[in-house]
């Protein structure tokens, strides 16, 4: 895709495969000097020979890279931004598009009443009070300025303000397009057009550090064919004034994120791209970086194993709730609380061990599920129509006598509209399940944020095991932590990636250049 | 679940890739088969049998001839043989691509459209196939890279299958 000769400038592993090299190696060893591998390096290991020379090196694609690209740009640095993924956008182009942001015009134009403290309230509660405060505090003041960089710097267009679980008002404006590619897109051809250099297949395999621990440039893999660790070419690219890591999260990378909480083995399959894995939170980590919150892990209750990704079953499920019971197959009673928050529910169902059930009759599903939704989830297979409850519970083995008490059970409750088992929010609207057919679809959780990364402060300074910043060294969006707390709000990541991609961005322009 | 299915498919993948790997270095040390027609298999490939058995000769056919037969319906070629070897039938060989080099490299799609034509036409052509269009969407627009989806020099495969089930066969 790039037409850039990899130059073959001064590496280790070529220097050893020479005949001269293997000699002087051995010699290295007699004396006791130590010797690197591209795995463990000692600070101040300098390559001889850079192969290119920026003042910033942005790591990442998506909405925070680029975001930080722009502003470094803009903010007078040359600018290499490197994605080791064949195309550009990362998580941010499969995003639904989504972006909170407080005190909008659009806001305004609807009557939504709303405040950045509102937002931050929000996000705190969400968030179990563990976030690191001073950063939600840049992200919920700061996300109605990044919300209109986007508009007026962009050009990106948004069609509605809508809501989703956990805030208290509307406010997630949803772009044009109902995805963030409508965002990603545009900062790739603005940057493009001032003069940022972009450069896909190129994955950094290490942040390269000089005596003092300054942050001066990446070891990278150029050609790199995502996942083949061998592919592509070593090279060695300076960078004068900072790295900032746009890297994303580690939900497709099943080792790290076992590590942090063994439950979720490959049993899980994730809504991300396949490259959302943490390597580059892990380089960060070697050159001193601290990390913070990793084990706090969002996982959606409304993903189907019966699809792959993100998938319709999200949009069938978050609208039934409320209306519909969710079941489990093997005793066919409900379990949990149906308007439960994401957490809770996946961890419901992740004890329960094995795939629920969510279903909803004719007159919820056509008053509630939008109708695209419904016909794309039941052309790949996985929502089901059914003309009769026997059939529901035929289809997914539920025990019938059992699973028919308890749907009586629930209209009971429905009609009352109270729950007496499991406190379920019962819309006003809400009828008992009654009308055939009727639509059924499996529900087993995937991994979709990491709300835990490296810890940065508020100016997105990537922080050291000695708490103070490491110099030239800058993160945002999902590659940090501490933002979200314990739970990350739907539409937050696009205000915390724009927001904090422009202050890492200004700041690494600003940066005194060491060489 | 899913998982189970996708194993062995990813195992065959890895397997391929790996052997297509393989041809694809013999091929990168030879570029003086650069002129050979694209029905001379042996030329190539030597002793090994690449057709099947009782195959007509293939040595001066070329991709009109061959489709004589392998039509889209009947004895489709669509996803057996490498691109290149379409390419190369229809009388474009290595050169019309990478150029006079003993070290051809990866290209990028601006060498695509300049024969085949903008990706919005491409689009509009394919804007029939169901369940959804392949050559637009609403995450890269038309102008997602052909290399993703349309490989020249091992299997090609369907890029949106990473999240989406449209099963696209892809040529």
């Amino acid at each position: 895709m790039n037409k850039e000769k990899a130059q073959s400038g001064f590496t280790r592993r070529n220097f050893i495969k020479t005949a001269g090299g293997a000699a002087a190696v051995a010699g290295l060893a007699a004396a006791g000097l130590p010797l690197m591998s591209g795995q463990a390096q000692a600070a101040g290991d300098l390559p001889k020979k850079w192969d290119e020379t920026y003042d910033v090196v942005v790591v990442g694609s998506g909405f925070a890279g680029l975001a930080a690209a722009l502003e470094a740009k803009n903010g007078g640095a040359s600018v290499l931004v490197i994605e080791k993924m064949p195309v550009h956008g990362g998580n941010s182009i499969i995003n639904g598009g989504d972006f909170c942001a407080p005190g909008t015009k659009m806001q305004k134009e609807e009557g939504i009443e709303d405040s950045p403290e509102l937002m931050l309230k929000d996000m705190l509660r969400a968030g179990a009070y563990i976030n690191h405060p001073e950063l939600a505090k840049m992200v919920a003041y700061g996300a109605k300025d990044a919300l209109e960089w986007t508009e007026s710097y962009l050009g990106c267009k948004y069609a509605s303000v809508g809501f989703h679980g956990g805030h208290s008002v509307k406010r997630a404006h949803a772009t044009a397009i109902r995805s963030g590619s409508e965002v990603v897109n545009k900062e790739l051809a603005k940057a493009k057009e001032i003069g940022v250099k972009v450069q896909m297949r190129t994955k950094m395999e290490r942040l390269i550090v000089d005596k003092g621990g300054r942050v001066v440039g990446v070891e990278v893999r150029k050609n790199y064919r995502f996942p083949d660790e061998k592919s592509g070419a070593a090279a060695f690219i300076k960078a004068k004034k900072a790295v900032v890591l746009g890297s994303g999260g580690f939900s497709r990378d099943v080792r790290m994120r076992m590590i942090h909480d063994p439950r979720l083995t490959d049993r899980y399959e994730s809504t991300n791209q396949p490259g959302a894995t943490g390597e580059a939170i892990l380089a960060a980590c070697k050159v001193g970086a601290m990390d913070v919150q990793m084990d706090w892990i969002q996982l959606g209750p409304w993903t189907s194993p019966d699809e792959k990704g993100f998938g319709f079953v999200p949009l069938f499920c978050e609208r039934l709730v409320g209306y519909g019971p969710m079941i489990n197959p093997k005793t066919g009673k409900r379990f949990f609380k149906e308007t439960g928050n994401r957490k809770e529910r996946a961890d419901a169902i992740i004890l329960l061990g094995d795939p629920v059930i969510i279903m909803g009759d004719t007159y919820a599903v056509n008053k509630q599920v939008f109708p695209h939704a419904l016909q794309k989830g039941m052309e790949v297979g996985a929502i089901k129509k059914f003309d009769t409850l026997e059939a529901v519970a035929r289809e997914y083995s539920i025990p019938v006598d059992a699973f028919l008490n308890e749907i009586k059970r629930w209209n009971g409750f429905v009609e009352k509209k109270k729950d007496d088992d499991l406190d379920c929010m019962i819309f006003k609207d809400a009828k008992p399940v009654a009308e055939a057919p009727f639509y059924a679809a499996r529900l087993w959780p995937k991994v979709h944020h990491t709300m835990g990364g490296l810890v940065i402060n508020k100016d997105a300074q990537v922080m050291s095991l000695d708490f103070n910043p490491i110099k030239g060294l800058y993160a945002a969006g999902e590659a940090t932590g501490g933002v979200h707390g314990a739970v990350r709000l739907g539409g937050v990541a696009m205000a915390d990636c724009i927001v904090f991609g422009r202050v890492a961005g200004k700041n690494a322009a600003a940066e005194k250049a060491w060489s | 679940m899913k998982i189970k299915k996708v194993v062995p498919v990813l195992f065959c993948l890895l397997v391929f890739f790996v052997a297509a790997r393989l041809l694809w270095a013999d091929a990168r040390l030879d570029m003086s088969k650069a002129g050979v027609k694209g029905g001379n298999c042996a030329a190539c490939h030597g002793q090994d049998k690449v057709l099947s058995k009782g195959h007509v000769d293939t040595k001066a056919m070329n991709w009109g001839a061959c489709r004589a037969c392998h039509t889209k319906d009947n004895l489709s070629l669509t996803g057996k043989l490498p691109n290149s070897h379409h390419h190369l039938l229809a009388g474009i060989g290595c050169i019309e691509c990478h150029g006079k080099t003993s070290t051809p490299e990866g290209l990028d799609m601006d060498k695509c459209v300049s024969c085949h034509g903008p990706t919005e036409g491409l689009a509009q052509k394919t804007k029939e196939i169901k369940p959804t269009n392949p050559h637009t969407s609403p995450h890269y627009g038309t102008e997602l890279d052909c290399n993703l989806c349309h490989h020249q020099h091992t299997r090609s495969e369907d890029f949106c299958g990473q999240c989406h089930s449209f099963k696209f066969k892809t040529p």
